[in-house]
């Protein structure tokens, strides 16, 4: 039976669960001399919650432990006769047998993997019935065993609302869950990695040519270092050069000199650049900024220039990050007391000296905390770098050169056909824990002046 | 000590007009404009780049959304085609017509009609449109008739200018016969993904955004909205607290790529558990694990928001309805989540927007098939479109340029809706508290 079908109809049965308890505890109201404890509605609540959560739980469940009991049933059929006693090459059969259950027309498999494929169909609905059967059960069960507890006097609301703050507690604990989740993931596959490589060639290495590994000695070409350039030269540098003078600028005008007008036009319409997609970004750098800038380098004289210049990667990330730049130092403008403002234009100042010479210092903190927002926000950018920058690793301060990025070599080292405990495949994981904690560590810092500057004006 | 008060007898109110003064004010006005000029200039060239993206797509996407169609002259009968007409209304008829050798009989009369090189002009898929012309009107099968089919795609680019010498000819001689015609282009509606860059469509990824949409949904708004409830009105101060504030916080600035590699090792990867190996959790390249992948990147997002519009919810509404005898559970649920729920809506919308454009985590999950058909449901392998994008631009033929820009320029629209949506669900329904 299809999951989600069944899932409609346990929410239906709760529906019903729900109006057949609601009816209950009216008739105990209008004909009992005692007055309901409770609302109706919670009485529908109660019955309907035992009727649809157990059945759900036990789905999840059961659709977890599924594939190992199907793997049971069908290794202990006569047709498993003939499998292999590696464990490598059994699961491999397995596997072809699941893909020619799914679809039979798969003429490239295994012959025992047809074989085993109709026992796989076979035990697979069997376990799904058995599994649906078990769950339309619970479901009466739980509804049967609620419906009898409906008194005058029974506490429908209290049960139901300690339930309702069980699952608030557990919806806020999904987001420890998750980032635990990225950290234990990205740890563990690192420390795979660094069982293979040494932790120092990876981070304080300059040679970076994940294409041809010697199996020997593996870290010889997995050292990081011009990556870590690459990401620093692009994002923290390139863009910034674009971002901040226009960010800053951007805020500086529409804050202190646009009309209202232009303000409510202007504002939003630089929001749209935060609003486009990166894949256009990405698509947009290469197709016309990537041509444009590598004509300008042959024209500066370099004959042999690459269409995948840092330049043409990092311009266009910089106009990304422009309203990132824009908002963050539009607050710490607006948060400088007016007084400040004020006093200077009674002294004389200009309203450029004003903004120059008061409020940009005063508000320099929150700048550069949003300063250093938008280098986490560059560092992490993915899909830009993938299409408009190389995979060339070196480290250059020419613009016009090539770069590669963190965020880059990461999609390039996943999306080969790699096996999964390859050094290759698991230098991406150690690349993700990298950019993972510089990122933390950027956002930690930035919060904190953001924090201490606030309470000094307030 | 006497110096300073004698400079101080001496000095004389400021001349402003004297030459040096005058001079030394124009300098500062000066610098005030340029000043002004240099802002409006930030602000001016921020608005063009966004117009000159807009611009560029819109040029090179519009031929996307339209084909070239070439007026095929066709006379089946002598071609001899062995098909019975009343094959044709009965679901056999596609089979039939192929195997009586449509797509030869279609070959020669493009030869016949524009010389040796005719054939080159057609697209592999004409024949198919003279199927279904065959199938919905069987009198061609008897009569010399003009049938429209879609031109090659080096017919469609020397069309556009950029085509080779040949092709360039076969053009301006067609264009003589008056024999081209531009049509919008409603395959690229309603077909997926293909090698050839006139047949392709964004159905398929369409469709599975739309999927994989639905599962981010259903998993990040409730997840959301129950835990900005829980930490904003029933939390107590205490260490756990201030620990999911934290995470929801970092998760916020975590770069997107790296929820990628949390969906790819923990619902893709096998885990080892008591000697047996469990897993992968989820399908490879299914809207499901993408969905499920999104929905972790999105939540902080709509929980800060959430947050954001209970704190806004004024206490006095709390304390009326704990007064006439509420319990906290439905003070909550019954005054302050419908008042809060215009803010949560915007910011759920917007969650999802940032959703619909990401391209990164699902990358490194296989959501980069090539898919034929679109996808069926939640488990078949499929794509996104802003993953699609980025297939077709990394394609080597030049037909497809116009079909990624015009494939952004349906990202774009859709994404506008949903702000456009997003804006006017906050001016409607905001609530000012006095």
């Amino acid at each position: 039976m299809n999951p989600f079908a069944l899932s409609f109809l346990i929410l239906g049965l709760g529906l019903i669960g729900w109006l057949t308890a609601r009816a209950r505890a009216l008739r105990f109201d209008r004909g009992g001399a005692k007055r309901l404890h409770s609302l109706p509605a919670q009485h529908g609540w109660f019955v309907a919650m035992w009727t649809m959560l157990p059945p759900l739980l036990f789905l999840v469940v059961w659709s977890a432990v599924t594939p190992g009991l199907v793997r049971q049933t069908v290794l202990q059929s006569p047709a498993a006769a003939g499998l292999s006693d590696f464990a490598f090459e059994r699961d491999s059969v397995l596997a072809q047998a699941r893909e020619v259950a799914r679809n039979p027309f798969d003429t490239e498999a295994d012959p025992l993997a047809r074989k085993l494929a109709p026992v796989v169909r076979d035990a697979r609905s069997r376990y799904a019935w058995t599994g649906a059967i078990a769950a339309i059960l619970l479901a009466f069960a739980g509804a049967v065993f609620a419906l009898s507890r409906i008194r005058a006097d029974f506490r429908a609301r209290s049960k139901v609302e300690r339930t309702l703050m069980m699952g608030l507690l557990v919806a806020s604990l999904i987001a420890i869950l998750t980032t635990l989740g990225i950290f234990a993931s990205l740890f563990w596959e690192s420390t795979r990695f660094f069982g293979q490589v040494p932790i120092t060639q990876f981070l304080f290495g300059t040679h970076w040519s994940p294409q041809v590994i010697d199996a020997k000695n593996p870290g010889a070409s997995l050292g990081a270092v011009p990556l870590f350039w690459g990401t620093f030269f692009i994002g923290a540098v390139i863009a910034m050069l674009v971002a901040i003078p226009f960010g800053l600028m951007s805020a500086v005008y529409l804050t202190q000199y646009a009309s209202a007008t232009t303000r409510r036009w202007m504002k939003p319409t630089l929001e749209m650049l935060a609003g486009v997609p990166t894949v256009v970004y990405g698509y947009f750098a290469a197709l016309t900024v990537a041509p444009a800038v590598r004509k300008l380098a042959v024209a500066l004289g370099d004959q042999f220039a690459s269409s995948e210049s840092a330049l043409a990667a990092g311009l266009v990330m910089g106009v990304m990050i422009i309203p990132f730049v824009s908002s963050m130092a539009d607050d710490s403008l607006a948060a400088v007391p007016s007084s400040m403002r004020d006093g200077s234009l009674a002294m004389g100042a200009t309203t450029s000296e004003t903004i120059s010479r008061v409020l940009i210092p005063a508000a320099l903190p929150g700048v550069v905390a949003g300063v250093l927002l938008a280098v986490s926000r560059a560092i992490g950018e993915t899909m830009i770098v993938v299409m408009a920058a190389s995979g060339a690793a070196t480290i250059t301060l020419n613009p016009l050169q090539s770069a590669t990025t963190v965020t880059k070599q990461i999609v390039d080292l996943l999306t080969g056909e790699a096996e999964f405990d390859s050094p290759k495949t698991l230098a991406a994981f150690a690349l993700g824990l990298t950019l993972f904690v510089i990122t933390l560590l950027l956002n930690i810092v930035a919060l904190r002046v953001v924090k201490r500057y606030r309470e000094a004006y307030d | 000590m006497t110096k300073p008060a004698a400079s101080q007898a001496e000095r004389r109110p400021t001349d402003w007009k004297s030459a040096g003064m005058q001079k030394r004010i124009r300098r500062r006005y000066a610098a005030e404009r340029r000043f002004r000029m240099l802002g409006a200039g930030a602000v001016i060239l921020s608005a063009a780049f966004l117009g000159f993206l807009l611009l560029t797509m819109v040029a090179q996407g519009w031929r996307g959304f339209t084909v070239t169609e070439i007026a095929l002259p066709i006379d089946l009968k002598v071609a001899g085609l062995k098909v019975e007409r009343a094959q044709l209304a009965t679901p056999a008829a596609d089979l039939a017509l192929a195997g009586a050798g449509l797509e030869d009989a279609v070959e020669n009369a493009a030869i016949r009609a524009f010389g040796a090189e005719g054939g080159t002009y057609l697209a592999p898929s004409a024949w198919l449109a003279v199927r279904e012309a065959v199938k919905r009107d069987p009198s061609l099968l008897e009569n010399r008739a003009i049938v429209h089919v879609p031109a090659a795609t080096g017919f469609d680019q020397a069309l556009a200018g950029d085509g080779d010498a040949a092709m360039e000819a076969g053009v301006a001689r067609l264009r003589r016969q008056g024999a081209i015609a531009r049509d919008f282009n409603w395959a690229f509606l309603h077909e997926s993904d293909s090698t050839d860059p006139v047949a392709v469509g964004i159905w398929g990824a369409l469709k599975g955004s739309l999927l994989t949409m639905a599962i981010t949904f259903l998993i990040a708004f409730p997840v959301g909205v129950l835990s900005a409830i829980y930490l904003e009105e029933y939390a107590p101060k205490n260490r756990w607290t201030d620990l999911i504030e934290v995470s929801i916080n970092n998760l916020a600035a975590v770069p997107s790529i790296i929820f990628g590699l949390l969906g790819l090792a923990v619902f893709l990867g096998t885990w080892q558990i008591g000697g047996h190996v469990y897993g992968p959790m989820l399908p490879r390249s299914a809207p499901l694990v993408g969905g499920v992948t999104l929905a972790l990147m999105i939540m902080p997002v709509i929980v800060i928001a959430s947050r954001n519009a209970i704190k806004g919810v004024p206490p006095s509404i709390r304390d009326a309805a704990l007064g006439i005898g509420a319990s906290p559970i439905q003070v909550v649920f019954h005054h302050v989540l419908p008042l809060a729920m215009p803010g949560i809506l915007t910011g759920t919308i917007i969650g999802m927007a940032r959703a619909l454009g990401e391209t990164a985590p699902l990358l490194l999950i296989g959501m980069r098939a090539f898919i034929v058909t679109a996808p069926g449901g939640f488990t078949d392998p499929a794509t996104v479109l802003p993953v699609q994008i980025f297939l077709w631009s990394d394609e080597v033929s030049r037909g497809f340029v116009e079909k990624t820009s015009a494939a952004i320029l349906v990202l774009l629209a859709v994404l506008l809706a949903m702000n456009g949506l997003a804006i006017y669900l906050r001016n409607k329904f905001e609530t000012r508290w006095q």
